[in-house]
């Protein structure tokens, strides 16, 4: 259990499954939709799947998402959505990472 | 996986039936009235069927072909997963906490609407699917 609460604490990883929601994505798609970086949205996914959130199937070189939530672990993501868990965090890593950003430019 | 999910489903039978022989122990000795054993045994079903529309929706099944079948099933398994959960939990409410006739009434309209709902809202994305099919294949 301990796994999906750290996977629902993200906003990007909510999101994700927000998205996941609607139809089953591939990897590229989701990727395409958040301003981040491939490998950041890899680990994204491994930690959906470690929590075993979301299920992943390769066809040739794509891989497809789909949504696995249980009625429990839906409603915990609509409550962490609603009340905006992680989101904080997320804004002082995204603070954060520009800072580091102007700091390396200047 | 399957030998899991027998393993779940075995070790429910038994508590259900474990249950039913220690509330039918307590009756038999006076420990437990028979309308206390009634409904202890009405809501350990109603939270089992709970249990079992919780994990509903995780049970995905292969890939299916279209992009469309996979989101009307995963849309199915989420709308019939909410229901059973919901069933299970009022059904088991009411059984604890209602008196006994508008348990017994309440409790079996819960479920059976939840059943209509997963199986009318099954029915539909079937219909959907297949019609998706047909309409591909004449192309």
């Amino acid at each position: 259990m301990s796994r999906v609460f750290k996977a629902l604490a993200d906003p990007t990883r909510r999101a994700v499954l927000q998205h996941l929601r609607r139809r089953p994505m591939t990897a590229g798609e989701l990727s395409a939709l958040f301003p981040v970086s491939k490998p950041t949205m890899s680990a994204h996914f491994a930690v959906l799947r470690e929590a075993d959130l979301i299920d992943a199937h390769k066809q040739g070189t794509t891989i497809t998402y789909r949504l696995k939530l249980s009625v429990l672990e839906d409603a915990l993501l609509e409550f962490a959505h609603a009340f905006g868990i992680g989101a904080g965090a997320a804004a002082q890593a995204d603070d954060n990472s520009t800072h580091h950003r102007e700091g390396s430019a200047s | 996986m399957i030998v899991r999910q027998l393993g779940y489903a075995l070790a429910f039978a038994a508590l259900i039936l474990a249950a039913a022989a220690g509330l039918r122990y307590g009756v038999v000795s006076g420990a437990v009235d028979a309308e206390s054993a009634r409904r202890i045994m009405q809501v350990l079903l109603g939270l089992g069927l709970a249990g079992y529309g919780n994990f509903m929706p995780k049970k995905l099944g292969r890939p299916r072909r279209s992009p469309e079948a996979e989101a009307r099933m995963q849309a199915a398994l989420r709308v019939g997963g909410w229901a059973m959960t919901l069933a299970g939990l009022a059904y088991a409410g009411l059984w604890a906490l209602a008196p006994l006739a508008l348990a017994d009434t309440g409790g079996t309209i819960a479920v059976a609407s939840a059943a209509a709902t997963t199986l009318g809202y099954a029915l539909w994305c079937f219909a959907a699917c297949r019609g998706a099919r047909n309409a591909s294949a004449q192309r």
